[in-house]
């Protein structure tokens, strides 16, 4: 009968640790840090382009991949949680690849050529191609 | 009747042109589990557009949404809306009492939203009441809703059955 209770008792504390690791991890596990990462290097066209050509295609190419875009800006703003924002010029002037910052790129200004590293998180027709979570390369 | 159709057709010409639209690339929708504070993710990257006679639309990538918690941001994409299969969420609708509004006045409206969600594969009717504050010719579009998930096949029961939705659009 001993015996039993050192079994119920063990497994109780194997559970009880692997519950507690299994939550620990669920709220500390860290984001990307695209910084450390290397990315697909590409101009803000190309990209476009794929993505206006074929966006089953490109999703498949793109979607959470890490991005190095570089390109002409064609405006800066600031969302509204404080992170810059710059959109990226195509030759269609309603289209841009809009890049949003994690770290704050310093001063950026429309018609610079900027090369930014992101997160690609998808397509928005007749509209943007959306990168996020950034840092400015050069 | 050649004549009547070229004035129609001018006509036709000039409301099209007549119509204002005011768009960002950058509003703001936030969500939370309305039974735990913890589930709770936003995405800034919401492109939309507002039209002085009434139409709006929101478009919005499904991997924009950042989460507190990077493991539940995982699981959010592959578990439960499944953003390679669906990578994109529209809302198309209008504002019903668009004449209440005026552009060209400061002030708060009430606005009435009827329209159309598809998400995760799924379309729905969804009507709400939000407001549009006009700033210097410029507006804002707020509203907030609940959406039940189920109504977008959608299963995150063990987490929760509903979303509490906030759309800030601040129109350029």
């Amino acid at each position: 009968m001993k015996k039993v209770w050192k079994i119920v008792v063990a497994v109780a504390i194997v559970s009880v640790i692997a519950g507690g690791s299994f939550a620990w991890y669920v709220f500390n596990k860290p984001h990307r840090d695209v910084s450390r990462e290397k990315g697909l290097e590409l101009t803000a066209q190309k990209i476009y382009d794929e993505f206006k050509a074929n966006e089953e295609a490109a999703n498949k190419k793109y979607l959470d991949k890490a991005i190095q875009l570089t390109g002409e800006v064609a405006t800066v703003s600031t969302n509204q949680d404080g992170n810059v924002v710059a959109d990226f010029k195509t030759n269609d002037s309603l289209f841009v690849i809009n890049c949003t910052f994690k770290t704050n790129p310093g001063a950026i200004k429309p018609g610079d050529r900027i090369t930014f590293k992101g997160i690609c998180t998808g397509y928005i027709p007749d509209a943007n191609v959306v990168i996020n979570e950034g840092v400015l390369v050069k | 009747m050649k004549y009547f159709v070229t004035i129609l057709l001018s006509m036709a010409v000039c409301t099209v042109q007549a119509q204002k639209a005011f768009i960002t690339r950058n509003a703001k929708i936030t969500f939370v589990a309305p039974k735990d504070d913890d589930v709770k993710a936003t995405n800034n990257e919401v492109t939309s557009r507002l039209t002085d006679n009434g139409q709006l639309m929101f478009s919005l990538l499904i991997k924009s949404f950042r989460f507190e918690y990077a493991e539940m941001q995982e699981h959010f994409n592959n578990k439960y809306l499944e953003s390679n299969k669906f990578p994109r969420a529209d809302f198309k609708g209008l504002v019903l009492n668009i004449k209440d509004v005026n552009f060209t006045k400061n002030g708060k409206y009430k606005a009435t939203v009827k329209g159309s969600l598809t998400m995760h594969g799924v379309t729905k009717e969804l009507n709400t009441i939000g407001t549009i504050e006009v700033t210097n010719g410029k507006p804002t579009a707020v509203a907030s809703f609940i959406i039940v998930l189920k109504d977008f096949n959608i299963d995150a029961a063990s987490v929760t059955d509903k979303a509490s939705i906030t759309v800030t659009a601040q129109y350029q």
